[in-house]
This record gives C-alpha cells, sequence and structure tokens, in this order.
C-alpha cells in the first residue's frame, strides 16, 4: 500500500470510561486544539454519546477558568 | 434529594487564614439553606486559563453538598456573586452521591491523574500495535 489510513476510535470505548468530569483538564485537552478549539468527532474519532459529554465537560471548564476560550498560545 | 457541587474560586493572594475564614462564612451561610455538607476541601492554586478580574492565579475550593431548600439556595447562589468573596464560582448537580473526600487537592492528586493518563496512552499505543499485527496478518 502506498499509504497507511489511521484508524479511528472512540477514546472512551476503549479505555471504558462512562462519565467525563470537566475537571480533568488533562483529559479535555485531547479534544482541542492547539487554539483551545473543541475539535469535530470527525477529526477524534469518539462516540456521538461521549462527545456530547465531552463538548459539555470542555464548556463547563471554560466557565470556571479551567480551560480557555481562546489559547493564543503566547502567554 | 439532589446533590450538587460547588466550586469558587478565591483570590490566591490572601493569606491562609482569609481563605479558612471566606470557607467558613460559605458553609454557614449554605447550613442556613437546610443543606448538608459532604465535603469541603481546597483543590489548591492554579493559573487561570484566562485572567478573571484581573487575576491570573486562584484558589480553587470544591463544596459537596446535598441541596435543601430550592428557593433558599437560589439566594445563596446569588448571595456568592454579590458577596465579593469569591472570584468566580459554579454550581453543578451531580448525578450520583459524591464520595467522602479527605485529602484532595494537594500535589498528589495531580501527579496519580498524570500517571493515569499516561497509562492509558501507553495501552492504547500496545492495543493499536496488537491491531496493526492482527490487520497485516490479514492481508498476508
Amino acid at each position: 500500500m502506498a499509504f497507511q489510513t489511521r484508524r479511528k476510535y472512540c477514546f472512551f470505548k476503549e479505555n471504558n470510561i462512562s462519565t467525563v468530569d470537566y475537571k480533568d483538564v488533562k483529559l479535555l485537552k485531547r479534544f482541542t486544539n492547539d487554539n483551545g478549539k473543541i475539535m469535530p468527532r470527525r477529526v477524534t474519532g469518539t462516540s456521538a454519546k461521549m462527545h456530547r459529554k465531552v463538548v459539555g465537560a470542555i464548556k463547563r471548564a471554560r466557565t470556571i477558568g479551567l480551560m480557555p476560550f481562546v489559547d493564543s498560545g503566547s502567554e | 434529594m439532589r446533590y450538587y457541587e460547588l466550586i469558587y474560586i478565591v483570590n490566591s493572594n490572601v493569606e491562609r487564614k482569609k481563605i479558612d475564614q471566606v470557607m467558613k462564612d460559605i458553609s454557614s451561610r449554605l447550613e442556613n439553606t437546610d443543606s448538608k455538607i459532604i465535603n469541603h476541601v481546597v483543590w489548591g492554586k492554579k493559573k487561570l486559563a484566562y485572567p478573571i478580574k484581573g487575576n491570573t492565579y486562584g484558589n480553587y475550593i470544591l463544596l459537596h453538598y446535598e441541596g435543601g431548600d430550592n428557593n433558599k439556595l437560589n439566594e445563596f447562589d446569588s448571595w456568592l456573586k454579590l458577596s465579593g468573596l469569591v472570584i468566580r464560582h459554579m454550581i453543578v448537580r451531580l448525578e450520583e452521591k459524591p464520595d467522602v473526600v479527605k485529602d484532595f487537592g494537594d500535589e498528589k492528586t495531580e501527579n496519580n491523574s498524570e500517571k493515569k493518563s499516561e497509562e492509558i496512552v501507553e495501552e492504547n499505543k500496545e492495543q493499536l500495535e496488537k491491531k496493526n499485527v492482527e490487520e497485516d496478518k490479514e492481508v498476508e
């Protein structure tokens, strides 16, 4: 084969995680890009159910100042 | 009864005594709403992702409680905002009863969580490698 296709998989399904806590910034950072934007499902491969939970958790984390709304990276 | 989690940020430049005083104030005010406090722990000083009211650092404090009178709780929420004791606060409803935490927050837990995610990453790598090997075999 000329190139290998990267296989998409749901992070939560692979690791048997059923709840997402907004305080777990380390985990949530996986689902945002360098600018702090939430990455789409087609990129992360997360299942629809868990993606909704991730989005909710990231927004909560943003409200309380744990995650950036916009990460300019200049800090 | 419903369970809630209150997280609030106190100015990090104040003394430890002042933080204890704020925690006491909030506890006593919350108890007036017929709520039961389950946990009230300091999570620790953290850098804020963006400046809030001119602060770049903040002391995070977590408070788990069982909800009491709803009207009084609404009043408590607005009091917290107007009191000026905290930089920011957020109340979240919990699905399940929270466990009693003894020593949350200190650096220990942060290290643990780092370890955990590292382990997960390693596991993932292993699993991916396995899958790749299997796929290769199938191709052959």
